[in-house]
């Protein structure tokens, strides 16, 4: 008996405690959440009946949500693999595109973090499952394999992929996937950014591609503009370190052996700028970027997407599966809408470089 | 606050369950490995960080060289005895300190399991191949990892009662005893370490299988989860059977143990928790948990207790 | 039985705590021979004992039980012919398993550890009747845990465990030294039993020089690694304490320091 009041009262300590936090929660997307919730309940039970009572497929399901799009509230599961400046730019234009395009009484968010832990996505996207959620914006790699594994019938759009293919293991792959996925990748044309490099950096000799060897996307980066690279005559070679504790001493090594360095969209690499940038600036080595947060911290140019424009695109993409009943694995994967030449204005003028006319600076905040 | 509780759905904490129960069972396996070399062996074994990760990977890039899943799990276990044995071989062998030679291997498995995978990530989708089980159907993973379960506490009940067995306790318990008994204990040592860390890759294949993908990261922690399963289910088990003390049921509660971590995290993740705040609700309950016993007891019979009733007075 | 030849073990050598343990130590044991051990702290006779176990290789020398060559194996190896028992209670027993559980482990001490389980249906039996010959009670609660057993049962019990398989040589290791009167007096008793009933060969360190001259057939006194004093027969039955301090000061020039051997 004394244990379980002890129990009881422990749960009420922390909800109690949770409350006084709870305001920053990412729930309070829609304010008028009595109304939500009470039309979420009915909405999420007609929506469980019909998913129940259908074959099973995507399409089906939205086409019965459809029915009822005046007044239905989309239920929308966000698993996010980790904190991190692009994932969460990603995350911000999603919702704002399903906001502004729904109304923000008509979409409530379960925004779920899973702290860096692939298998906290399988955790994550099983409550999605349970809780029936119309939709699932998978958030980097990892969150979309474990929404792919958890169900089949949920519509999932992925974005910060650089490569569905290789995420899903998917042969012959020829832009749609076939199944209940699709969404944005955040891969700026590689041989843009080779090309970008050869032009500011027409007498260099050996580049130096430096990124995290943990992380899949920058792998694949690697590989491809390696390729490109030394198709135009340049020698390359990799530089890879395993997690931020080996950032410094990889990038000593990189910046003795290159004329330049080239960063993918890597996670790890995007956390530690200010390291990479107090070695490589004394060197005097230029470092090519995959995206701006990167060039903005340690990098002299980038042909830059912007995370929140693929997360808005994503949002867009989830509206038409959602409420115009498009069919989920028809859609091909869409790419960044534009891409930006911008340099480091500061960092430029550190290293001696003089950057083109159509280059934008990147703005200081 | 009311909008809060208004919001959460009951019902859905009862449909989430079967995914939670399902991921216990299957890190339950690796708690059963941890207790074998914690509690048995009393050797604070790191190398499942490492291990977990390779039976991930093994069992993956197996499975998609078109190896039935059943062979490829073995390969795992196998795999996993092999970094074990490393482990031991480096404490025995080389004479480096049991924790230590145990980080020295969990690092060098992270460059063999890259090498394993050939890149940081692998995708293994249920829709392709025969997998053992998936989060795709969360039932018929129940069954499976339930049934995994039983068959190795089944088999380790039996393997701790035979000779070999007990000198393994023996050795963990008092080695100088054992040493005088003829054990070698360096042996043993290299036994109860290859067990363990098979144990831990055959969790790691089966994880992999589950969420559909291995990563190169996806051990990092385990040996946490690990020991906080360990110490549920040990703590369970001394409240709630105190007197008999039967070492399948011990084992059984390692594995309840586990599946308490998950349904923890999945209720954290039910209450909508601000989300950077998940891993810190987590340690609280998990802790709260750990001290209800202790609590009780000093609830009973407490230093405050007795001075309350021997008064106040002085001689 | 038991054979040492110019054994010499130096701790830390080379440094400032360097410390000739074992200085050339010859020893010869009769079979049946109960030989204690005496000395002050750092004479050398635990270092014997463990040298002669196996704990640590010797730096030179050679010791022989019963004819076989041991210099070379480590403690383990040479488990088969030895039966020990420590001064600490605690580390002689495994305080997780029951007494039966210990028992079967010692009663399998230098065979092949296999897969058959680990008690075979008639050792029980056989178990509780040795039990009941130590006369503790233990045999009634042969599925208790031993960590629950006092210290002077765990030592019963590690004496009975190291003469279960009948071993060539019994090592005492001032196996009283941390128990109560009454109880030390019991298990020397037993260990007295069990010696003559088996007919075993023991040596016996001790700090209690009543014990040494009551005890055994033979008294060795060991002093800076070296035994200097050897009596045995009808001359040790005679000995009383001032006659080994007297002998004591005789052989090494100096007197017997140590309040323990003095005041025991």
């Amino acid at each position: 008996m004394k244990k379980t009041v002890c129990v009881l009262l422990a749960l009420a300590l922390m909800i109690a405690m949770t409350a006084c936090v709870g305001g920053t929660s990412a729930n309070t997307s829609s304010p008028s959440m009595t109304s939500a919730a009470a039309s979420s309940e009915t909405a999420s039970s007609s929506s469980a009946a019909a998913s129940a009572s259908s074959s099973g497929t995507a399409s089906s399901s939205a086409a019965s949500s459809s029915a009822s799009a005046s007044d239905k509230v989309y239920h929308i599961g966000i698993c996010q693999l980790v904190q991190h400046v692009a994932l969460d730019a990603a995350t911000k234009g999603f919702k704002e595109a399903l906001i502004a395009k729904l109304g923000e009484d008509k979409v409530v968010f379960d925004e779920q973090n899973a702290q860096g832990d692939s298998a906290t996505c399988a955790t994550i996207c099983n409550q999605f499952v349970a809780d029936n959620d119309d939709l699932i914006l998978a958030n980097a790699t990892p969150a979309l394999q474990a929404a792919a594994s958890a169900t089949s019938t949920i519509p999932i759009i992925g974005t910060s992929i650089t490569d569905y293919a290789t995420a899903l293991n998917l042969k012959d792959f020829s832009g749609t996937t076939g199944t209940n996925i699709s969404g944005t990748s955040d891969l700026a044309p590689l041989n843009d950014q080779a090309s970008m490099l050869e032009e500011l950096f027409p007498d260099a000799k050996t580049v130096g591609i430096l990124f995290c060897s943990a992380e899949p996307n920058s792998y694949y980066q690697a590989s491809v503009i390696e390729g490109i690279l030394e198709g135009d005559g340049l020698s390359c070679s990799e530089y890879t370190f395993t997690d931020s504790n080996d950032v410094s001493s990889v990038t000593t090594t990189a910046c003795a052996e290159s004329d330049v360095l080239y960063i993918p969209t890597d996670n790890t690499a995007a956390s530690n700028t200010e390291v990479i940038k107090n070695i490589a600036v004394p060197a005097g080595i230029p470092i090519i970027c995959g995206e701006e947060g990167i060039c903005s911290g340690c990098g002299v140019a980038t042909l830059s997407i912007n995370y929140y424009d693929i997360g808005y695109a994503a949002g867009e993409m989830a509206y038409d599966v959602l409420v115009n009943g498009t069919d989920i694995s028809t859609m091909a994967i869409q790419f960044a809408p534009k891409v930006t030449k911008e340099y480091n204005a500061d960092i430029c003028k550190t290293l001696n470089i003089t950057v083109p006319s159509d280059y934008t600076a990147i703005a200081a905040n | 606050m009311i909008q809060y509780f208004a919001s959460l759905n009951f019902m859905t904490l009862i449909k989430v369950l079967p995914g939670d129960i399902a991921q216990g069972l299957i890190w339950g396996i690796l708690a059963l490995g941890v207790f074998i070399t914690y509690k048995i062996l009393d050797f604070a074994d790191l190398t499942v960080d490492g291990s977990f990760a390779t039976g991930g990977a093994v069992t993956v890039m197996l499975v998609l060289s078109g190896v039935p899943t059943p062979i490829a799990l073995l390969a795992a276990v196998l795999a996993g005895c092999l970094a074990g044995l490393v482990t031991a071989l480096l404490h025995t062998m080389l004479g480096i300190p049991g924790i230590l030679a145990s980080i020295l291997t969990q690092i060098a498995l992270f460059s063999i399991n890259l090498n394993i995978m050939g890149k940081a990530n692998q995708a293994v989708s249920v829709d392709q191949y025969r997998l053992v089980l998936s989060s795709r159907f969360n039932a018929q993973a129940i069954l499976s990892g339930a049934i995994f379960v039983v068959l190795i506490i089944a088999a380790l009940y039996w393997y701790f009662g035979t000779e070999q067995g007990c000198a393994i306790r023996a050795t963990g318990c008092t080695p100088s005893m054992a040493k005088a008994q003829g054990i070698n204990i360096n042996t043993m040592k290299i036994l109860a370490l290859s067990l363990s860390n098979g144990l831990v890759a055959l969790s790691g294949g089966l994880t992999a299988q589950y969420q559909g993908f291995s990563d190169i990261n996806m051990g990092r922690g385990a040996i946490v989860i690990g020991l906080a399963a360990v110490i549920i289910g040990d703590v369970l088990f001394t409240a709630l059977l105190k007197k008999r003390q039967n070492f399948a049921v011990r084992l059984g509660f390692v594995v309840i143990g586990s599946i308490l971590y998950y349904i923890v995290i999945g209720i954290v993740l039910w209450l909508k928790m601000p989300t950077n705040d998940m891993k810190l609700f987590t340690a609280i309950i998990v802790a709260i948990f750990l001290a209800v016993p202790y609590l009780k007891e000093r609830s009973r019979s407490s230093f405050s207790r007795a001075g309350r009733n021997g008064g106040t007075q002085n001689a | 039985m038991l054979d040492l030849t110019n054994v010499c073990k130096t701790f830390n050598a080379g440094t400032v705590n360097e410390k000739h343990a074992l200085n050339n130590v010859q020893l010869h044991l009769e079979d049946g021979d109960f030989v204690t051990v005496i000395g002050s702290n750092g004479a050398g006779k635990s270092t014997l004992l463990n040298a002669v176990a196996g704990t640590w290789p010797v730096d030179s020398g050679s010791i022989q039980i019963d004819g076989q060559n041991v210099t070379g194996l480590p403690d383990y190896q040479r488990a088969s012919l030895l039966g020990r028992v420590f001064q600490d209670p605690m580390i002689g027993t495994a305080s997780n398993m029951m007494i039966e559980e210990n028992l079967a482990l010692a009663a399998r001490r230098g065979k092949r550890r296999g897969l058959r389980w680990q008690i075979a249906p008639d050792e029980r039996e056989q178990f509780h009747a040795r039990l009941t010959e130590l006369g503790l009670g233990l045999e009634d609660r042969m599925s208790v845990k031993v960590g629950l057993l006092s210290g002077g049962q765990r030592q019963a019990l590690t004496l009975l465990m190291a003469t279960l398989r009948r071993p060539k040589l019994l090592l005492l290791d001032e196996h009283t030294a941390a128990l109560d009167p009454t109880t030390a007096a019991k298990v020397l008793e037993l260990s007295d039993r069990i010696i003559a009933e088996n007919r075993l060969t023991a040596l016996m360190v001790t700090h209690n020089m009543k014990d040494a001259i009551k005890h055994g057939n033979r008294l060795i006194m060991m002093n800076d690694g070296k035994i200097i004093l050897d009596i045995s027969g009808e001359e040790k039955k005679q000995l009383t304490k001032a006659d080994l301090l007297q002998k004591f000061a005789e052989v090494s020039g100096n007197t017997l320091e140590n309040d323990r051997v003095l005041l025991s």
